[in-house]
């Protein structure tokens, strides 16, 4: 993003930085968001992704790094001057005021004219699919209306940008599936620039432009959904989203006919980056759904093909889950989607698993082998 | 509440239960219905059940002799709920959001007195004022740092659980709404906590217009709540006209908590929250 006009960054954090106490939540964080663009910090719970929230919206202040919103730098400004529609995951309704009055709030700490008021917030109740419900306390509506309110509250006072913090984690699972389209369409449709907190990888590759996975305070690694699914960079990222293999090893040789041989001995002709030496430690990765099962040797060229028995199968209705004891004694998972309504293995059974060898890929093991995450931010 | 309750196939533990509500309630009520019986006695005796009928000791009680005290602890009790209040509001915000240095002390100091015997802080008030030299404020002022002092406890407890118990992030929202802090405090943290900080002004109210402990040093004739009033009339016996300004004095914060149930009610208060989001 980097060779984008300043005038199209709606939000740069530069460097930011903030300590709870003695514990850093967030650790020197650089992200550029493009105007109209939906952004999710995706990880796990303490990765810091709720504390660069709440530093966008100013309810703390940082303590290094700058924030700009629209190029201007928003640090000093309190959080009630910043235009930033906040949605939180306890939907933090006005409990004393009407679901009308709710979303007025805003608009009248803008001391809008009353029939302008009236009018922006039937609009923003509409656009939730809330009309007729203005009158209600938010105590009587169900965890998914509350969320259109705080949605429609959030959305009435046109802010910059707008914030959700895990808004859909109360809601029962279909819900939260429909939810997720239907946020996506909203905010498409608005254009609005958005920053969505989740731990849910689903929703993060349901929903986003860009998807920034955090862990330890620190951005691992920020790209499309495709990206970060397809080629994740990292360990971290590799089982964070989707299920991920990973046999555990180092480089044997490197250009030409290149291969991995893994701590149990098995020997894997995977290609690897030219950036990592002869001897560096590795993790090759393969996604379960990648990798086939047969019951004799493919023989095929480009696959890697490792013997091994089916331990356990797990049936999934969609698919059938294999895991392997690898000859090699590491284990192994194989998606095989149900096609034919019976698995195909049996417990004990000897199997192949073999992949593409481009579907493998080749993790540094430690971090410092990994390619800064701040070059693509 | 008892609806919310699943009732089990074993009735005993409920008939346990309704004995022992049955008893409390008569204990509660059968002395004060005696008292209000005796107060209808003919001769100036208290007898169970009354002799005759005769309103004439209500109308003892209604004499400018009881009347100005049940007024003065009146105005006192008012004040004292109203101190209070004032002072625990800020004090108790204080003490719940922020973390510095004396904050423990503060916290004892402020809920000290519910520790303390109240005679106690009576005689050490009494000796204190004429010690500064405001001994001639032992009364009605003496008596209002008293009250205020036993009933700053009622007032910062009863609003520090409403504090606590403000749903999690509205003031976050409301600020990212645009709310200054002040508009914050005005339109979202008032307004919910409304009600403690009613419940704890109504607590004082009744603890101070019932104390007697506090009271007993500081008054003097003429600045004398009705209870060391009530007291002193002891010692000649217990009279018929007792009984109907206790009826009287327990009429005033009955009256008083009923008006606020049905205009604010304290029941969500001391209830449960349902005022929560």
């Amino acid at each position: 993003m980097g060779n984008e006009r300043v005038a199209d960054i709606a939000l740069r954090l530069s460097k930011l930085g903030k300590k709870f106490g003695s514990v850093v939540a967030v650790d020197g964080i650089d992200l550029d968001i493009a105007e109209g663009e939906f952004v999710t910090l995706l990880g796990p719970s303490g990765c810091g992704k709720s504390t660069t929230l709440g530093l966008i919206a100013g309810f703390f202040p940082p303590d290094s790094g700058a924030i700009y919103l629209k190029g201007a730098s928003v640090e000093s400004l309190p959080s009630f001057k910043r235009d930033i529609g906040v949605v939180f995951q306890d939907y933090a309704l006005f409990p004393h005021m009407t679901v009308a009055d709710n979303v007025a709030f805003g608009l009248q700490m803008r001391k809008l004219p009353r029939d302008e008021i009236a009018a922006r917030v039937d609009e923003a109740l509409q656009l939730v699919h809330m009309q007729g419900l203005g009158g209600r306390k938010p105590l009587a509506l169900s965890g998914g209306q509350r969320q259109r309110v705080a949605l429609a509250r959030a959305l009435v006072i046109r802010p910059k940008v707008l914030l959700l913090d895990e808004p859909l984690s109360n809601l029962d699972l279909k819900l939260r599936e429909d939810m997720r389209i239907e946020i996506v369409n909203l905010q498409r449709r608005l254009g609005i620039t958005t920053i969505f907190v989740t731990h849910d990888q689903g929703e993060a590759l349901v929903m986003s432009d860009r998807i920034a996975v955090m862990n330890a305070g620190r951005i691992e690694q920020v790209g499309t959904p495709g990206e970060i699914y397809e080629h994740p960079r990292t360990r971290f990222v590799a089982q964070f989203i989707g299920s991920m293999n990973f046999f555990s090893g180092r480089i044997v040789a490197n250009g030409g006919p290149s291969h991995v041989t893994t701590d149990k001995g098995l020997a894997l002709a995977v290609p690897v980056p030219q950036s990592l030496a002869v001897g560096t430690p590795v993790y090759v990765a393969i996604r379960p759904e990648r990798a086939t099962l047969s019951a004799r040797a493919p023989g095929v060229d480009d696959h890697i093909t490792i013997k091994g028995s089916v331990r356990q199968v797990i049936y999934l209705g969609a698919r059938h889950e294999f895991l392997l004891d690898l000859e090699s004694g590491d284990q192994a998972c194989v998606w095989v989607s149900n096609e034919k309504g019976s698995a195909r293995y049996a417990v004990g059974e000897v199997v192949y698993m073999s992949a593409p060898v481009d579907s493998c890929l080749v993790l540094p093991a430690s971090r410092g082998h990994a390619s800064s995450p701040r070059s693509d931010a | 509440m008892i609806n919310g309750v699943r009732r089990g196939s074993n009735a005993a533990p409920w008939f346990a239960l309704k004995v022992v509500n049955t008893v409390i309630f008569i204990f509660i009520l059968g002395p004060i219905l005696i008292t209000a019986a005796a107060s209808f006695n003919e001769a100036n005796q208290s007898k169970f059940p009354p002799r005759g009928f005769s309103l004439k000791w209500w109308a003892d009680a209604f004499s400018d002799d009881w009347v100005d005290p049940v007024l003065f602890s009146f105005r006192l009790a008012i004040c004292a709920a109203l101190v209070s209040t004032i002072v625990a509001l800020p004090l108790t915000f204080g003490l719940t959001r922020y973390r510095f240095k004396g904050r423990d002390a503060l916290i004892t100091l402020a809920l000290g007195p519910l520790m303390l015997p109240a005679l106690v802080i009576s005689i050490g008030l009494l000796q204190f004022f004429y010690l500064i030299g405001l001994g001639d404020y032992v009364g009605f002022w003496a008596l209002l740092a008293g009250h205020f002092v036993i009933c700053l406890p009622f007032s910062v407890r009863t609003i520090a659980i409403s504090l606590y118990g403000l749903p999690a992030n509205v003031e976050k929202a409301a600020a990212s709404l645009g709310a200054s802090p002040v508009t914050v405090l005005f339109k979202v943290v008032f307004p919910l906590i409304k009600n403690g900080i009613l419940a704890g002004a109504v607590f004082s109210f009744i603890h101070s217009f019932s104390d007697v402990n506090v009271s007993l040093f500081i008054s003097r004739p003429g600045q004398m709540p009705v209870s060391v009033k009530i007291l002193g009339f002891l010692e000649f016996g217990f009279a018929p006209t007792l009984a109907a300004v206790a009826i009287l004095t327990m009429i005033i914060p009955l009256v008083l908590i009923i008006a606020i149930e049905r205009f604010g009610g304290l029941g969500d208060f001391i209830y449960g929250e349902r005022a929560r989001g």
